[in-house]
């Protein structure tokens, strides 16, 4: 066999186990979503007797799915800007301010991503405890993220940083650019998709975390991920499950395809470690 | 360095690396102190070992810990099994190679507790999976999958979770190896074996080192996988933290700490065994 037939062998074997691998799960999540609780959905069916999308309706009235989203979306736009603003002037060090031990900075960037998400969420809420903190969850889970995906947004931005090219900058000074127009004029055109990647890393991995607003935020502070994990525990409906598991992944893949093109436009994707 | 320079420095990481620094450096330093007694919040603060001593003793914890050790390094082993032919076939692009190489990171955009769901809807009693098995006649009646005692399916997610990880990581590497080297690997006879143990895995130890560290912090860690679809007989260290920590805080603590050093301790113990194996020991 010539090495084209093997691999386009190879390809249709590839795509019959990736139907199964993400078509299959993903259908039956969304027939799930529509099973009418009139008629349940037996085995000897293969599809619901009957689809209505009361399941959907009725989470948005009878659940706590509302502030649960609420929370989440006002959660992670803050958390990203936050995020983007402490990252900027370290970021800026790292890439263009030479100093010994940059190496080791580097490095200690990476250390939330190290300590594993439980034990921070467990013994941050201890310290919150220790200091007598515990009157805003929200204000409490939005410090935890911000810090817990710092290490995203300052290794996109110092790449980015590295980017801006120095005879720009001098040829700004040179004209006598001011510092804010310095940085308008040299500096940003250079940023502008590594900010953009930053705010859509942070958002993301912020709508996504369940360890920190699960320990942090209960019992009465849900989000999306925590309501979803509750109704997958201790009263697991099935259907109501499958709303929540659509709700939270279509429109976070909807914004990784669009960070994925950004990133493909601007840096190399290694730095999200998500591309 | 002069001093204003100096300044300069420190300023410009405080937002960023100095909070991350001092609210991590915390965190480890209360899980630490806890598990000795101290910091107490419900009464006195006495420095002790009874919470080790009496942890070390109890079987719960000590399951946990054989427990999640066996799940970090099987999860982080098979994600890059299964990454390390995908990533060699990927290596050269072909019609085609761009969607298969989508459709392999789609995993990655998928939330983990979304992945959990997807997957115990698939293998549940008289879920599809299930009916597939009776259908084509290999079983009688349908079968109990979720919660298995081996938990192969909390194996399963990981290695669905985390290949595609792998695969970024390995792709990268695998691709940096010029081709002459494998040519000429190829014209002196070289296997495709002997290609992949002699040339491309040395070659890209280092991105799998990566790979097999950071699936193992995340699998030894693990916590929503376990819960959902891990056998109801026996915890994993995360899972029996939260637990504890009803009770006890400094209990929990002694558990954090025990699965922190499991992670830092595992992690170099999987970089070194990887460059062992692949290089041998007096090579550099």
């Amino acid at each position: 066999m010539t090495q084209a037939k093997i691999n386009s062998f190879l390809m249709g074997v590839l795509l019959a186990i990736c139907t199964i691998w993400l078509l299959v799960p993903f259908t039956m999540a969304i027939l799930w979503s529509l099973v009418d609780p009139a008629q349940p959905w037996t085995p000897d069916h293969l599809l619901p007797p009957q689809m209505s999308t009361y399941r959907w309706t009725n989470m948005w009235e009878n659940s706590a799915l509302k502030p649960a989203l609420l929370n989440s979306y006002t959660l992670a736009p803050i958390t990203a800007i936050v995020t983007l603003l402490l990252a900027m002037p370290t970021s800026y060090c790292l890439a263009r301010v030479p100093f010994p031990g940059r190496e080791v900075a580097k490095l200690l960037v990476l250390l939330p991503l190290v300590v594993p998400g439980f034990v921070t969420a467990i013994f941050f809420t201890a310290i919150l405890f220790q200091l007598g903190l515990t009157q805003s969850r929200f204000l409490a889970i939005l410090i935890a993220h911000c810090v817990l995906f710092l290490p995203y947004a300052i290794r996109t931005l110092t790449v980015g940083f590295e980017q801006v090219r120095q005879d720009h900058i001098d040829a700004a000074r040179d004209l006598g650019a001011s510092p804010i127009a310095r940085f308008r004029a040299a500096y940003l055109p250079a940023l502008r998709p590594s900010i953009f990647a930053s705010l859509l890393i942070v958002f993301i991995q912020s709508i996504e975390e369940f360890a920190i607003a699960f320990i942090v935020g209960s019992p009465d502070f849900t989000t999306v991920p925590t309501l979803l994990f509750s109704r997958l525990g201790q009263d697991f409906i099935r259907p109501d499950a499958a709303v929540l598991s659509l709700i939270l992944v279509v429109p976070n893949v909807i914004l990784m395809l669009f960070l994925e093109a950004l990133l493909k436009s601007a840096n190399p994707t290694l730095s999200s470690g998500k591309g | 360095m002069t001093w204003r320079r100096c300044a300069t420095v420190l300023l410009l990481l405080m937002p960023g690396l100095g909070l991350i620094v001092s609210l991590i450096g915390m965190v480890v330093y209360v899980a630490i102190a806890q598990s000795f007694g101290l910091y107490n919040l419900n009464g006195d603060s006495v420095f002790t070992v009874a919470h080790w001593a009496e942890m070390l003793d109890r079987k719960l914890y000590t399951r946990a810990v054989t427990y999640s050790i066996y799940i970090g390094v099987w999860s982080a082993i098979l994600a890059v099994a299964f990454a390390y032919p995908l990533a060699i076939w990927l290596r050269k692009p072909f019609r085609g190679s761009i969607i298969i190489g989508a459709i392999l990171k789609a995993p990655l955009l998928v939330q983990g507790l979304v992945a959990a769901f997807l997957f115990i809807n698939v293998i549940s009693y008289h879920g599809i999976f299930n009916q597939l098995m009776q259908a084509i006649g290999l079983w009688d009646e349908p079968r109990r999958l979720q919660n298995d005692r081996g938990a192969i399916g909390v194996l399963f997610l990981q290695t669905w979770k985390n290949m595609p990880f792998a695969l970024l990581l390995l792709t990268g590497a695998v691709q940096a190896i010029p081709d002459d080297v494998l040519d000429a690997a190829r014209d002196m006879g070289a296997g495709t074996f002997a290609r992949f143990r002699k040339i491309i895995a040395p070659l890209s130890l280092s991105a799998m080192q990566a790979a097999l560290v950071i699936i193992f912090i995340g699998a030894v860690a693990d916590f929503s996988f376990q819960v959902i679809a891990g056998p109801t007989n026996r915890q994993s260290l995360a899972q029996l933290m939260v637990f504890v920590r009803q009770t006890s805080w400094h209990e929990a603590a002694v558990v954090g700490v025990t699965l922190m050093v499991i992670a830092l301790a595992g992690s170099l113990l999987l970089a070194i065994a990887a460059r062992l194996i692949l290089k041998g020991p007096f090579s550099r």
